[in-house]
């Protein structure tokens, strides 16, 4: 747990888990995961109606899903660049 | 999920304002300083188990941070009644009388001028932001409830155009001008506002944004361009006249023409696409970087010119035989250095070729701003900026003491790289490599349409394949249409080549 810790809070110092997520964010909206989801939200809401739902069950709903869409090379990009990454620093 | 926030959210801003929001959002959402970035690096956890998250939440009315994972966010807010927090990934506010996030429209536009501000801080480009619809578009939408929808298979945007005698050069510009998806999306939504209002008829953007609904408008009987025609006539003079005229030439004629109608009148004098914003300029226009190496003492000296097209050559610029004279002499050491080459064959070649370091010569010594002497020098060209539509012209006719067409066989790529010709990709390779992790721009293309010439210079005819729905291609002959694949297209004999960037970037 500490060592999980202190790579994270180095990668929050330096800015580099803002430079990692906007391009997983970027990515993920390249290769249509975005839409993807946004469709899954949109039916799931349609069917349950608006007011009968709530963000979190949403979220629960689709958590599963959406990590099993997210296409390989994605994941192999993010994981080479973050070992790169630190292997540059270190 | 409320759209319009909850009374819980607007009797807190009553009493706190949005301060309190702010700084939770500034120092541990989106961080602009070094300062913050600490704070939100070293005390930032969740303040019962210490995890660092997911879902981290700060209570919106005191200094306390809980997992909502795990329920330590919610047993605060039950304990001390603080029933509003902020999520700390995204800065959604949660009410936990309501049991559910909040949208309220004041703090989502202190986190959007924020989050710009912590990108524009690191360096990174805008993100991505779905679209909204403004006032005017929502009261638009509202009075127009007719939706069309494009389905697969659909042939909206399919129009063959009538040869009115030879004008086959126009009508294969035209096909792929309204095959333009950031054009075609420009237009659609009426974007063009005429700086010729008072004379109307004389605008050729206006002309162009009639044709576009015209071409979408779901009707299939081919169309006829005369007005378009006599437009060109009236502002390129050198194109009009029933001849059968250079397709390439009438493109970049309709460009300019296109890109002066745009600033209006007033700024004709600025007719260069050097600094110009208008669509024109946004879609075709690159930068292209000359580098001009002093062999004597390494001093650089660089331009960077704006391009519409890039002209490629196919001919290795060798005379065959001495009957044939060079048609520049300053080029002449150039050509026998070639002399011994192959032709390109694909237009990777022709790229690599053009972006090449090229000996100018003895016999071109050029004046040297460094050490102020004439030496012979370096010349190399590359890309500094793309733009978003990038249009190769394969030169097939060589105007030298006789025109002849080039008709060999050059491949193409249905997608297209451009980062080995970028400037800052060559610098790289020179030696110093910079940080390794980078956004790197994207510079992926895909190929999305192709001029073709058949025959010969003066009795031939020209046809354009065009792209639509991302991958149906079909096979524009005039007014006849009819479905391609993309491995006609790639076998064809290319002239002019259209590829349209994959991603763009926000600005
Ligand atoms: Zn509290
Ligand atoms: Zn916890
Ligand atoms: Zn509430
Ligand atoms: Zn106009
Ligand atoms: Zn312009
Ligand atoms: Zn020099």
């Amino acid at each position: 747990m500490l060592y999980k810790t202190s790579i994270e809070q180095s990668l929050i110092l330096s800015g580099e888990k803002d430079r990692f997520k906007e391009l997983l964010r970027t990515r993920l909206t390249e290769c249509g995961w975005r839409d993807q989801i946004q469709m899954l939200c949109r039916q799931i809401v349609k069917e349950r109606g608006v007011q009968n739902i709530t963000a979190d069950e949403l979220i629960g709903e689709v958590t599963a899903k959406g990590r099993a869409l997210v296409p390989d090379a994605v994941k192999k990009e993010l994981l080479q660049k973050i070992k790169a990454h630190f292997s540059q620093d270190m | 999920m409320s759209e319009h926030g909850c009374i819980h959210l607007s009797n807190f801003k009553a009493a706190k304002g949005t301060q309190p929001y702010k700084v939770i959002y500034a120092y541990f959402v989106a961080c602009t300083s070094t300062e913050a970035r600490k704070r939100k690096a070293f005390s930032c956890y969740c303040y019962i188990c210490r995890c660092l998250g997911p879902r981290l939440h700060s209570c919106l009315h005191c200094i306390f941070f809980g997992c909502f994972v795990s329920g330590h966010i919610q047993e605060h807010a039950k304990s001390k009644k603080h029933f509003l927090a902020v999520e700390l990934t995204y800065g959604m506010v949660m009410c936990f009388q309501c049991g559910d996030y909040i949208y309220d429209r004041e703090l989502t536009d202190i986190a959007n001028e924020r989050d710009a501000k912590a990108s524009k801080a690191l360096g990174l480009p805008i993100s991505y932001r779905s679209w909204e619809p403004s006032a005017n578009e929502i009261e638009l939408l509202r009075l127009h409830p007719r939706r069309r929808r494009v389905i697969e298979n659909s042939t909206i945007g399919l129009r063959g155009l009538i040869n009115l005698g030879n004008t086959c050069f126009m009508n294969c510009i035209v096909q792929a001008l309204t095959h333009t998806p950031l054009l075609r999306d420009f237009f659609l939504a009426d974007k063009h506002q005429c700086q010729f209002r008072d004379q109307p008829g004389s605008c050729l953007v206006c002309e162009v944004s009639r044709l576009f609904q015209e071409f979408y408008s779901g009707n299939k009987a081919p169309l006829i361009l005369h007005r378009l025609l006599h437009m060109i006539w009236t502002h390129a003079h050198h194109l009009a006249g029933y001849e059968q005229q250079d397709a390439h030439e009438f493109f970049i004629a309709t460009l300019n023409v296109l890109h002066r109608h745009c600033k209006g009148s007033s700024a004709h004098t600025h007719s260069s696409p050097e600094h110009c914003n208008c669509i024109i300029d946004q879609i075709f226009t690159g930068g292209l970087q000359s580098d001009v190496v002093c062999q004597a003492c390494n001093g650089v000296s660089t331009t960077i010119d704006p391009f519409w097209d890039i002209s490629l050559d196919l001919a290795t610029d060798i005379p065959t035989s001495s009957s044939e004279s060079n048609d520049s002499g300053q080029k002449s050491s150039e050509s026998s250095q070639k002399s011994n080459e192959q032709e390109p064959t694909s237009l990777i070649d022709c790229l690599t070729r053009f972006t090449r370091p090229e000996h100018l010569g003895s016999s071109a010594k050029i004046k040297c701003s460094n050490c102020q002497s004439y030496q012979e020098s370096t010349k190399q060209l590359t890309m500094k900026k793309l733009p978003v539509v990038a249009s190769f012209h394969l030169k097939r006719f060589k105007h030298s003491s006789r025109f002849h067409k080039i008709s060999t066989y050059v491949a193409f790529p249905e997608h297209l790289d451009m980062t080995p010709f970028m400037s800052h990709y060559r610098n790289m390779n020179n030696g110093h490599c910079g940080n390794t992790f980078n956004l790197l721009p994207d510079n992926r293309y895909s190929l999305f349409a192709v001029i073709n010439h058949l025959g010969t210079l003066d009795g031939g005819h020209y046809t354009a394949f065009i792209r639509q729905q991302q991958n149906h291609w079909f096979k524009c002959d005039d007014h006849l249409i009819t479905k391609a694949n993309i491995q006609e297209v790639l076998d064809s004999e290319g002239y002019l080549l259209f590829y349209h960037k994959q991603f763009l970037e926000y600005e």
